[in-house]
């Protein structure tokens, strides 16, 4: 079977959707020198926590020991599953995300299943000898043009609802009219969060992966910046008036933290929400972000499932407590709008 | 209902349907043969519904101006309350979802609209306005009978002092968030000056006739200078003006017949921006 072939039956993964499988004419087994974003074939060796991975078309494919599956080398940070490292043993990898991340598992959360285990076969090369990378396919520079306002979205942790606030507020905005980016700023490439700001109506979506990073998990600040920067730059470019970001994780996440806590992040945001999951969790995060000089404009997420939990947090706070029915209603997502400076104008 | 006067024009007339969360709202829209660069106005109908008389009365002043009209109608039995969001009814969720309709189906007029509204309508504009300032570049306001003041000397729905309910008090905070560009819009209340009557459709409690007078008359007064103090001390060059039609009452033809209540709307463009 040739190179050609082997690609062609193998099932690409969801971060390598801007890769051209054209480029690839070559392939080694330097695995020691994979680096994060390389391009790697593997095959299924043992199932574990993940017996699907995410394709490029938005679909799920189970996988079956044998499969082979293209996937990106990197780091994952996800206290709910794994902590994982770029690197690339050739006796066996770890399947840390299902949207195609291929690494070293460190750390396993207690309650899930032992990562599937992978057997890696290649590293795919380019014409010129170098490895095929995602930064290579990364979005290019966008003329300056107007900046879109920009609108985060932060959390105590994992699963606290930042992904359901962002896509709601996505819907809010558009029902009231605006063109609206949907972005994730860091965390680990999957489609679930892409989809579901898809599935609201965003007119652009982007996440760190369209910028060249599988995952932003021990990646420099700056990178960091720079692939948020080009994201909204591309909303602009897109027609987006105003972008809804999502932050992954929580405030002490290593590049969360070393975000929030920029300068550049304070200047960058025209508005705020917090998604927590209860009132006492909703004090600290507002206290903590207070002393970065952060005001969220609105409190979300699981706390404002209870009606009592959000009297308590909203007391605690001095901050609205919005539902997803809150932050999906226009009258509500225009507060947000005109506080970011989108006047009459500006609407579509 | 046949649209007998537009059907014998050059005029062309079209019905919408668009669905939203809160409902279905059909509309006509109507388009002169001459089109202006100027955004479409909406045409409100108040509690009588009469959205083909409005729509045959204010259709010849789009044709002579080059507007759009978009003239929405709430049907009693799917719309039994329409002139404000309630935790009843939601018509400004429809009314959105109808201007995207239309922005999706007339390219050229994709921008923020006019919107005229009479009695019932003149509530349910003035509202929208409050929420969506964005969606709308003028309001011309007749024969309300109350209004949402733009400051806290009441509370909601008569005014922005919050009360106790939770629905309200999400109102409050959004009217809030909104109030600046609110203020911006250019703004005209028509008012008949025999409408003084407290007949049977006029909203009467103590506090309405305490806070905003005891008829449509003395209300729509009382709104333009609510409205301009609040222009004032917002720092916003006060934009509404009070238009007395003379002999008019509450009747809508009367005021577009006698009056030329349909043409000053459509006319008013210039004079407002």
């Amino acid at each position: 079977m040739t190179l050609a072939d082997t690609l062609a039956q193998a099932k690409w993964t969801f971060v390598t959707r801007r890769v051209d499988p054209a480029c690839v004419t070559a392939t080694d087994t330097d695995f020691p020198a994979a680096q994060p974003g390389d391009l790697i074939l593997a095959h299924v060796d043992r199932l574990g926590q993940h017996r699907r991975v995410q394709l490029p078309s938005g679909r799920p494919s189970l996988i079956f020991p044998g499969d082979a599956v293209v996937m990106a080398c990197g780091s994952r940070y996800a206290p709910d599953q794994f902590e994982g490292l770029a690197e690339i043993d050739a006796e066996g990898a770890d399947l840390l995300a299902g949207g195609g991340c291929i690494g070293r598992m460190v750390a396993r959360n207690s309650r899930i299943k032992p990562a599937t285990r992978l057997v890696p076969a290649a590293r795919l090369l380019r014409a010129d000898g170098r490895a095929v990378n995602l930064a290579q396919f990364a979005l290019g520079p966008r003329p300056a043009t107007q900046r879109p306002s920009v609108i985060g979205v932060l959390g105590t942790s994992m699963n606290s609802g930042k992904t359901l606030a962002t896509a709601q507020l996505v819907l809010g905005l558009r029902r009231a009219g605006f063109r609206v980016g949907a972005i994730k700023a860091t965390g680990t490439g999957a489609f679930g969060d892409f989809n579901e700001y898809s599935d609201s109506g965003a007119h652009y979506v982007g996440d760190f992966t369209d910028a060249g990073m599988v995952t932003t998990y021990l990646e420099p600040l700056d990178r960091i910046k720079t692939a948020i920067e080009t994201l909204i730059a591309e909303a602009g470019h897109r027609g987006c008036d105003i972008v809804v970001m999502e932050v992954a994780d929580g405030l002490l996440q290593r590049e969360t933290a070393a975000l929030i806590a920029d300068p550049w992040f304070a200047r960058l945001v025209s508005g705020l929400v917090f998604a927590c999951g209860d009132a006492v969790a909703a004090m600290g995060g507002v206290a903590h972000l207070a002393q970065l000089g952060l005001v969220p404009d609105a409190l979300t997420g699981l706390v404002s499932c209870s009606p009592m939990a959000s009297s308590e947090a909203q007391a605690a706070s001095g901050l609205p407590v919005l539902t997803k029915e809150d932050l999906a209603d226009p009258a509500e997502a225009t507060g947000f709008a005109l506080r970011a400076g989108l006047g009459r104008k500006e609407a579509a | 209902m046949k649209d007998t006067l537009i059907e014998t024009s050059p005029l062309t007339l079209r019905r919408v349907t668009a669905c939203s969360s809160a409902g279905r709202l059909s509309a006509r829209i109507i388009r002169p043969v001459r089109r202006a660069d100027a955004p479409p106005m909406v045409v409100l109908h108040g509690i009588s519904r009469n959205a083909g008389t409005l729509a045959r009365l204010f259709a010849p002043e789009g044709e002579r101006t080059g507007r759009t009209l978009i003239v929405p109608h709430f049907p009693a039995d799917t719309w039994p309350d329409f002139q404000r969001p309630s935790k009843a009814a939601r018509p400004d969720l429809a009314l959105l979802a109808l201007l995207d309709l239309v922005a999706s189906e007339y390219p050229d007029i994709p921008g923020p609209v006019d919107i005229f509204g009479h009695s019932g309508g003149a509530q349910l504009a003035h509202r929208l306005a409050m929420l969506y300032p964005h969606r709308v570049t003028a309001l011309h306001l007749a024969a309300a009978g109350w209004y949402c003041r733009p400051d806290e000397t009441m509370r909601y729905p008569y005014g922005l002092a919050p009360g106790k309910d939770a629905f309200a008090a999400k109102l409050v905070r959004r009217n809030t968030a909104a109030l600046r560009d609110f203020l911006h819009i250019p703004t005209c209340v028509y008012v008949g000056t025999e409408d003084v009557t407290r007949d049977d459709a006029l909203r009467k409690t103590r506090a309405l006739d305490t806070g905003q007078g005891p008829h449509r008359r003395a209300r729509a007064c009382s709104y333009v200078t609510a409205l301009n103090a609040a222009a004032e001390a917002a720092g916003v060059p006060p934009r509404a003006r009070l238009i007395e039609m003379p002999g008019c009452d509450h009747d809508v033809v009367c005021a577009i017949t006698q009056n030329d209540l349909a043409a000053r709307v459509l006319d008013a463009r210039t004079a407002l921006i």
